[in-house]
């Protein structure tokens, strides 16, 4: 079994990590760069894939040459064996739209360069374009079966299948089980579950960090970087020139307009009327 | 001075000049002109990249910053470009100025291959005759005409969801207007499938729409990614029998809505990309208004401005809730972009009163469904257990991040509360769902998105809102301010909570929910003291 993860680096959102100016922006020169958290679902689930079946598992990431160390920090904690990077100016600024052009690009010239892929996963949404379009898209410009919203997951090799759950949102939230054929695309939902029953997984899955920890150590040399020449893109058709959508504005989070007079309460002794308004809806004594 | 004017060029004659320049002094200098001049950010970044070409340090990278990114979502390029560039499309960055720079161009110092080969020609080819892999994807319509507004409305057992209902109702509010503006009667066109749905095409008119277009095939009793796709994408393009197409006579829509569902948001992704067009997702907020472009980009012109008309304003938050941002899908000047679509998150707006007769057109797709379209196959599927229900009670106790000091200890006080009363129940704000509290495994429960409330989660009106420790950002606010009287408890007297309180009580919840749950239990009227006492049963 060979699987793809996408993955991508967002700001750190984390309290305490991220960084606002005055102005309520976010300062992304001091934010760190970490892992889209919704992406280490998908290389869980490629982890439970390489774990049960064998197999290989890659990295890919379309951005800066920074999102190096995403990729590294993807073989440090999920084990991928080697790393893709997507990078240069040319795919700057790109939406949902170009990135789904440049990684099923990147897609294409792997399966024609290295080897013919079984599952491509890729996570929900990032944290911080929080679209959750370029999977479906990339999905589209392969024009690969699909199964989103996957909490849980298995692969039969031999049939060359996979069954899987799904999540569906509606007035009543529903679960699904599908199958569908290899090679398919997987998004993984946030719900998403690894399982390990045997032990004979749980071994492989302790082996696998062992190993996985000197290659880490090397990253670079697992690393290969295409730029947009390599991926056989026109300029004209990738990043901003290939993007139909632009942010036209960004607004802090608006302030609420003050619609209420809050009467202010010092609780030591101004409570009487707060509590004359929640009387009537105690519990009985005893309840 | 510097040998070289960059004002006196464009920037295609600079890059060339740039490329005899060995010194790197020079070359600052030729920035530092450039930047007092017309400061054109592709000539800076020309200047850049011949500083990278003889190695030296360019510590001032214009902006450009490693970690910065933009990965398949949108960056924010504003729209207000004040760039004076040059034709350069291969260069064009939209940005404003620098410190918008640093936020928005995602590519450091990339590729060690500088000097870049500009293209052998200045693209403008609409026959899309390179041989590059992206082709075979570019649909390229260039003026195109374009009309209605196109809703997707997404059906579960045999119903409507609600959020169909929703955006028909938006979607009228948004063509009445759209009428009252420009004069030009255009409509509202709903669309949809499944197994049996002529009835519901009937609903979608009594709801608001103008045209119902509806496919109905018993394979498309649940949603399938790729049949809904593809018939999606052929009735927007107005394909099939004349009969079922002859109500229109435009070549896409000119706007489309979808449901910011699981569903909805895939398919919206994928018809868009179908019909080579872009969207933005999860919007809440939707208005249709012309705007002035500057993003060469759009406009072909670099320093020229552009008024583009009838230009839907689609309004997200994104950033982890931190900021919204209007999106805006625009034609470029050799590519159209539309239907300008996006998805719509349920509960942004309301429907319009149900009329069952409200006249309007009922069509029939028709098309061939392929059999492998039904590669996918849904073998079994069942309802989940409802989650936590928030709605209908006298009291809510909401617990923020107010608790962050013991978030186990927080939400024993608030769960002790929920208890003092009759029919209460505990509610969170997103900032706990989302934080990385680390909760013992007895409340762990009650950490869970099911408890959210706000605009991505429940909306709660109940007599009694008990905000604890909980700053107000706007989006809870949604959640909640249909309630009749609201108690803040916080320290902090700045919070923003305290413009939709009634009460606003200063203190620690920590030390506060203890002693009201007491006086709550009790029937008193005053809390016990806590330290200090000064009675106070007044």
């Amino acid at each position: 079994m060979r699987s793809i993860v996408l993955t991508k680096g967002v700001p750190d959102f984390s309290e305490g990590a991220v960084s606002f100016d005055e102005d309520g922006h976010l300062e992304r020169g001091k934010t760190p760069t970490v892992m889209n958290p919704n992406d280490e679902l998908a290389l869980e689930a490629a982890l439970q894939t390489k774990v049960r079946h064998g197999g290989h598992v890659t990295g890919m990431s379309m951005g800066p040459p920074g999102y190096a160390d995403v990729l590294k920090g993807a073989m440090e904690t999920v084990y991928t064996d080697d790393s893709y990077l997507l990078s240069d100016r040319e795919l700057a600024a790109s939406d949902t739209w170009a990135t789904a052009i440049t990684l099923s690009a990147g897609l294409e010239t792997y399966q024609e360069n290295v080897a013919d892929v079984d599952i491509v996963f890729a996570g929900f949404k990032t944290a911080d374009g929080e679209t959750g379009q370029t999977g479906p898209q990339t999905c589209w410009a392969m024009d690969w079966p699909i199964v989103t919203h996957v909490v849980a997951l298995d692969i039969d090799p031999e049939e060359r299948t996979l069954r899987a759950k799904r999540l569906v949102e509606g007035d009543v939230d529903e679960i699904e089980t599908v199958e569908a054929p290899l090679p398919c695309f997987v998004i993984t939902d946030p719900e998403f579950e690894p399982t390990y029953r045997k032990a004979s997984h749980r071994l492989t899955h302790k082996a696998l960090r062992a190993e996985t920890e000197e290659r880490a150590a090397e990253h670079e040399e697992y690393l290969t970087t295409w730029d947009h020449e390599d991926l056989k893109l026109d300029p004209d058709y990738i990043g901003l020139d290939g993007s139909p959508t632009i942010v036209s504005s960004v607004d802090p989070i608006p302030k609420a307009p003050s619609e209420r007079e809050a009467t202010m309460i010092d609780p030591d002794g101004g409570m009487s009327e707060v509590l004359e308004e929640m009387q009537p809806y105690a519990a009985e004594a005893g309840d | 001075m510097t040998a070289i004017d960059p004002d006196d060029h464009t920037v295609d004659e600079l890059t060339e000049r740039l490329q005899t320049i060995d010194d790197e002094d020079e070359l600052q200098a030729i920035l530092e002109a450039e930047r007092a001049g017309r400061d054109r950010q592709t000539a800076r970044e020309a200047v850049h990249r011949r500083l990278e070409g003889i190695g030296a340090a360019d510590d001032d990278s214009d902006g450009v910053e490693e970690g910065t990114e933009t990965e398949g979502e949108y960056e924010e390029t504003k729209e207000d470009v004040g760039d004076e560039a040059e034709a350069d499309a291969e260069e064009a960055e939209a940005v404003d100025d620098e410190d918008e720079a640093a936020e928005t161009v995602d590519e450091a110092e990339a590729d060690e291959d500088e000097a870049k080969e500009a293209d052998d020609e200045p693209a403008e080819d609409d026959d899309l005759s390179h041989p590059t892999r992206d082709k075979k994807h570019i649909r390229g319509l260039a003026d195109g005409d374009y009309a209605d507004l196109w809703v997707f409305c997404e059906t579960q057992g045999g119903e409507l969801l609600e959020v169909s209902k929703e955006m028909l109702g938006k979607g009228r509010e948004l063509m009445d207007q759209f009428e009252a503006d420009y004069g030009d009667e255009e409509r509202v066109v709903a669309f949809l499938m499944g197994d049996d749905c002529q009835g519901l095409a009937e609903e979608c008119i009594a709801y608001g729409a103008d045209i119902a277009v509806y496919h109905e095939d018993e394979r498309l009793e649940r949603f399938l990614h790729k049949p809904y796709t593809e018939i999606s994408a052929h009735m927007a393009r107005g394909e099939g029998t004349v009969e079922s197409t002859d109500w229109r006579d435009y070549d896409k829509p000119r706007y489309v809505l979808f449901p910011a569902t699981n569903n909805g948001r895939d398919l919206s992704a994928k018809v868009q990309a179908e019909l080579d067009s872009g969207l933005a997702s999860d919007c809440s907020d939707l208005f249709i208004e012309a705007n002035e472009i500057s993003n060469p980009v759009k406009t072909g012109e670099p320093g020229v401005k552009k008024t583009v008309e009838k230009v839907l304003h689609m309004k997200r938050p994104d950033f982890s809730g931190f900021e919204y941002s209007t999106i805006l899908c625009l034609d470029n000047p050799d590519r159209d972009f539309h239907p300008q679509g996006c998805s719509v998150i349920p509960g942004s707006f309301d429907p319009i009163e149900r009329d069952p007769d409200r006249e309007g057109l009922v069509v029939e797709h028709d098309m061939d469904l392929e059999d492998d379209w039904f590669r996918v196959e849904i073998t079994e599927y069942d309802r989940l257990e409802a989650g936590i229900d928030l709605t209908g009670h006298d009291v809510i106790v909401c617990l923020g991040r107010g608790i962050a000091d013991d978030p186990t200890g927080g939400m024993e006080l608030g769960l002790d509360l929920v208890d003092a009363f009759d029919d209460a129940e505990l509610g969170i704000t997103r900032g706990i769902v989302t934080s990385s509290y680390q909760f013992e495994g007895h409340v762990e429960q009650y950490s869970k998105e099911e408890r959210q409330i706000g605009e991505t989660g429940q909306v709660v009106a109940p007599d009694v809102y008990i905000a604890a420790g909980v700053s107000g950002a706007v989006q809870h606010k949604v959640g909640m301010d249909e309630s009749d009287t609201i108690v803040a408890i916080n320290t902090d007297t700045d919070a923003r909570i305290r413009d939709f309180s009634d009460y606003f009580v200063e203190g620690d919840l920590f030390e506060v929910l203890p002693r009201l749950t007491e006086a709550v239990e009790a029937g008193e009227t005053a809390l016990e003291p806590e330290a200090v006492a000064d009675g106070g049963d007044d």
